[in-house]
């Protein structure tokens, strides 16, 4: 099993090291200089910003709960 | 070592059930208001004449909502001294702060409501330009919330008069109390946004 997944690792290594291409990955930022490009990259990064403060915010406030009813019953 | 008993269990159980519920509600929230901000920053940045040159005219009420945002900080703050009130048992006190809450609240929503008809007078409307509609949708959203946290408020308050909550009993003025302040959180963030940027 380990064997596999070390091959197939190779192989899609190799594929990405012998066929470089570059791609235009967002249709909308043809130019960075752009009013709209830096809008849609400001955006993006607010965006993608998110999802971890959000979860960060209430996975810590679990973990201080749970530390601290802890703390309290050993105490 | 004796096994503990559902009461005790519950007594130590670090989060209830409902603050998490409220707090993956105010997380899908956050999402939702972060995808609205994200569009809302696509249009600002995206125009170099902020508001557009064919709203140059009209002037958002700076001065009106400034108040208006004052007077939903004070809200949260009363609402937060009403969880505290319930906490130490004064009932009459808390009955008091959550009706002044209220008040507030309603008075948020008359005002932005008032501001909404004169700016549709003067011609900003929803399908009048992206400016209209990311204003609307923005300020008209979080509006929304505001209605739904005095309505959820309004349930509290008929449920406090009939001497439903207590210094040991009170896990519904605590999810309320945290939605109300998440919305109060949220709108000077939104308001200097909008009406600043």
């Amino acid at each position: 099993m380990i064997r596999h997944i070390v091959l197939w690792i190779l192989v899609i290594g190799l594929v990405i090291s012998f066929l470089p291409q570059s791609l235009e990955a967002c249709p909308a930022c043809k130019n960075l200089n752009e009013p709209i490009a830096r809008g849609f990259n400001w955006s993006v990064l607010f965006m993608m910003s998110m999802p971890f403060t959000v979860f960060g915010i209430i996975g810590g406030s679990v973990f201080y709960l749970y530390r601290r009813t802890n703390r309290n019953l050993k105490t | 070592m004796m096994a503990q008993t559902e009461f005790e269990m519950t007594e130590n159980r670090p989060l209830s059930n409902a603050k998490l519920a409220v707090l993956i509600l105010l997380g899908s929230e956050t999402m939702l208001f972060s995808g609205l901000i994200g569009a809302f920053l696509v249009f600002r940045m995206g125009n170099v004449t902020w508001p557009p040159l064919s709203h140059a005219d009209i002037e958002l009420p700076r001065i009106v909502t400034g108040f208006n945002t004052l007077l939903l900080i004070i809200s949260g703050f009363t609402m937060f001294h009403a969880l505290r009130s319930i906490q130490q048992n004064r009932k009459i006190f808390f009955l008091l702060l959550l009706i002044i809450t209220g008040v507030l609240g309603l008075f948020f929503l008359t005002i932005q409501g008032w501001e909404w008809l004169k700016l549709i007078d003067k011609g900003l409307t929803l399908q009048s330009s992206v400016y209209g509609a990311i204003f609307y949708v923005l300020i008209g959203c979080h509006a929304v919330h505001v209605l739904g946290a005095v309505i959820w408020l309004a349930i509290i308050i008929g449920m406090a008069m009939s001497g439903r909550f207590s210094s040991d009993s009170h896990i519904g003025v605590e999810t309320c109390t945290i939605y109300w302040i998440y919305v109060v959180a949220l709108w000077p963030i939104l308001y200097f946004l909008v009406y600043f940027a």
